[in-house]
């Protein structure tokens, strides 16, 4: 009976928890189909309309300019770090140097620093070298901040591998780094494709640097939001809209995240 | 093909002394079998030979080059994992083919050699399955396969064939056997099958505690052990082992009366193995006891008599039956070995 209370008790909760998660994005998805009219009301009774992504990717918002920012800046930033942070984590995970806990322990330490603290000598940085307002510069700093969270994402993938097979390996005749290639990487091939993905959505979303280091050319999606809110007031449907168009490509990686997270590869590779 | 010698090796992980100073030579096509209770340094012996495990002192040489520092590619050596070590996202053709996938072998000559060594082991249907779909003894014979695909300069087996049943056991014995004689290479076995070390060896190390005890012939293992350890190690079921003492040309225990070629002296240990007793109907016996268990093996029984302290195992005739608790007789076989070893140090007493 208890049991039984129990269980409705947890599912009552998780249904409270997804519905508060989830009603903002919901009716960001509804606003972002609504005329201007329509957009402060609170009926579901409206007719759906595509004028509002029109209207975003046109003159003067051009949100085609965010979008391909913030594509440019995600991928090459992901294209950089992963293939980087695997080898600095296997380095991690596999070889016994003198003071590796506490080089590791440095590149984590990065993470601890709120990013207010950073931002300002970034932005000098960027000024002296004639980088402010640039992609280039935003994938700097990108990589600084996500790089050690992806080793550390990606050692513990690499720690999780049992060293027999690269042992096994190595006598069969494979240098240390063909058995990167051959071995490590495509066991670990899903944990790093999900750190790839976790990194994406990090750079994708970063906020407070764009902010400070853009402010034309290079403007990226989540700071491009803010021009939607003009001396005529916050123009939500378009905001919604791309809104919209920041959190599709996020979900859509999610699911594709979900997918490889509980699917184990080291199954077999020993008694 | 080349000779192994280890010249001074010791072996330490952290503070715990795995295997203490000492040498070994093991000759060119020679096949050694490492032979010990768990834990006693056989797997480290052969990861230190293949280069997984750095050595604490001392040298390695393989055909008598110092190896000390060459990465354990450019050893050129084939070895089967205790735990295997497949890799996991490869097929079993796969699996097996990549030794010669690294040293470039051709396409074609690569399959056809994975089928022919994929047969020998019997896993010619299993070609395309990956490791997790197979069985213990499965995998076990893909990492045998994947070692024996090539012809390497030494071959290290960490207990090749410890998960197959007993048929499969055998015929892969023989594979293995053939495989020596044919190939000539030299080999490092580990096992705890006696029966396999004694058919396989050219020679049997038997290590205790990480040092080698004693290193000969499986003949001379068997019918010479050097101490306590290898004499109640080596054989099954073990050799009887009695306490006792010397007196007049006669070892005697409780129930225990021998005539021995030894000098008078307390402390000895007699040694004397199961089938080189029989049972005996003689007034004044040798060895006298109540009947304690009666065991069918098969082709014998296995007699246990007690006497006080004493407990005694003799091979009967398979068609031997009494009552436990009778009353029971043994005696020495002619011409069986008689052993005898010093209580305190444990050592071979020589006739
Ligand atoms: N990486 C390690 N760190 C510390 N001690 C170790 C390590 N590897 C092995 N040892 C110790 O070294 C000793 C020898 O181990 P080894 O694996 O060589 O035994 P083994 O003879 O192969 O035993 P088994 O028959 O059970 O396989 C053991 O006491 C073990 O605990
Ligand atoms: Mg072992």
């Amino acid at each position: 009976m208890k049991r039984i209370l129990l269980w409705w008790a947890e599912r009552a909760l998780l249904v409270l928890v997804s519905v508060i998660v989830l009603f903002p994005i919901a009716w960001m998805f509804l606003t972002a189909f609504k005329s201007p009219r329509d957009a402060y009301s609170l009926s579901l009774n409206f007719t759906p309309t595509f004028n509002n992504f029109v209207t975003v990717f046109s003159h003067p918002w051009n949100l085609g300019d965010m979008v391909l920012n913030s594509v440019v800046v995600a991928s090459v930033t992901v294209l950089i770090a992963v293939p980087c942070a695997s080898l600095a984590a296997y380095s991690f995970s596999r070889f016994r140097v003198r003071g590796r806990k506490f080089l590791f322990f440095l590149v984590l330490s990065t993470q601890f620093i709120p990013a207010v603290v950073i931002v300002l000598p970034f932005f000098l940085m960027f000024r002296q070298l004639g980088l402010l307002d640039t992609r280039i510069a935003l994938i700097i700093v990108n990589l600084a901040i996500v790089t050690p969270f992806v080793i550390w994402m990606i050692k513990g993938y690499i720690d999780a591998i049992p060293t027999d097979s690269e042992e096994a390996a190595m006598i069969d005749g494979a240098s240390r780094l063909r058995v990167i290639w051959d071995i490590v990487l495509p066991v670990a091939a899903p944990g790093i494709l999900t750190s790839a993905i976790f990194c994406f959505i990090l750079t994708w979303n970063e906020f407070l640097f764009s902010l400070i280091l853009t402010r034309r050319d290079a403007v990226t999606l989540p700071v491009g939001l803010v021009n939607f809110r003009t001396e005529r007031g916050d123009l939500w449907e378009l905001m919604s809209a791309a809104g919209v168009m920041i959190t599709v490509p996020i979900f859509i990686m999610a699911l594709l995240i979900q997918k490889h997270f509980t699917r184990g590869m080291t199954a077999g590779a020993v008694k | 093909m080349a000779e192994v010698r280890l010249v001074d090796v010791e072996k330490r992980y952290g503070g715990f002394l795995a295997l203490p100073k000492q040498s070994l030579t093991i000759e060119e096509g020679e096949f050694l079998v490492l032979l010990g209770p768990s834990g006693c340094g056989k797997t480290t012996t052969m990861r230190m030979i293949a280069g997984l495990e750095e050595i604490t002192s001392g040298d390695i040489l393989i055909g008598g080059e110092r190896v000390n520092d060459k990465p354990p590619k450019d050893r050129d050596i084939a070895m089967v994992f205790q735990n295997y070590g497949l890799y996991p996202h490869m097929t079993v053709q796969q699996n097996i083919a990549y030794p010669l996938k690294l040293r470039g072998v051709d396409r074609k000559a690569r399959e056809a050699r994975v089928r022919e060594t994929a047969e020998k082991v019997e896993l010619g249907a299993l070609l395309h399955r990956r490791p997790s779909e197979l069985s213990g003894g499965q995998r076990q014979r893909v990492a045998l396969a994947r070692a024996i695909v090539r012809t390497p300069k030494i071959f290290l087996m960490d207990e090749p064939l410890s998960n197959l049943d007993a048929k499969l056991r055998v015929s892969m014995r023989a594979e293995l056997k053939h495989l020596h004689h044919e190939l000539g290479v030299t080999t490092v076995y580990v096992t705890h099958d006696q029966m396999e070390a004694m058919t396989l060896a050219s020679r049997v190390a038997v290590m205790r505690e990480g040092r080698i005890v004693q290193l000969d012939t499986p003949k001379k293992i068997y019918s010479e052990p050097a101490d306590l350890f290898v004499a109640g190690f080596i054989g099954s079921p073990s050799m009887n082992l009695v306490e006792g003492h010397i007196t007049g040309g006669r070892f005697e225990a409780p129930g225990v009366s021998i005539p021995v070629a030894a000098a008078e002296r307390g402390d000895v240990v007699l040694g004397i193995r199961p089938e080189d007793l029989e049972l005996t109907t003689a007034e004044a016996p040798p060895i006298r006891g109540k009947l304690y268990a009666l065991e069918l093996t098969g082709e014998a029984t296995l007699v246990t008599l007690r006497e006080g302290a004493t407990s005694i195992c003799a091979r009967g005739p398979a068609e031997f039956e009494a009552e436990i608790d009778a009353a029971c007789a043994l005696a020495p076989r002619p011409g069986a070995r008689i052993h005898l070893f010093d209580k305190t140090t444990g050592q071979r007493i020589a006739a």
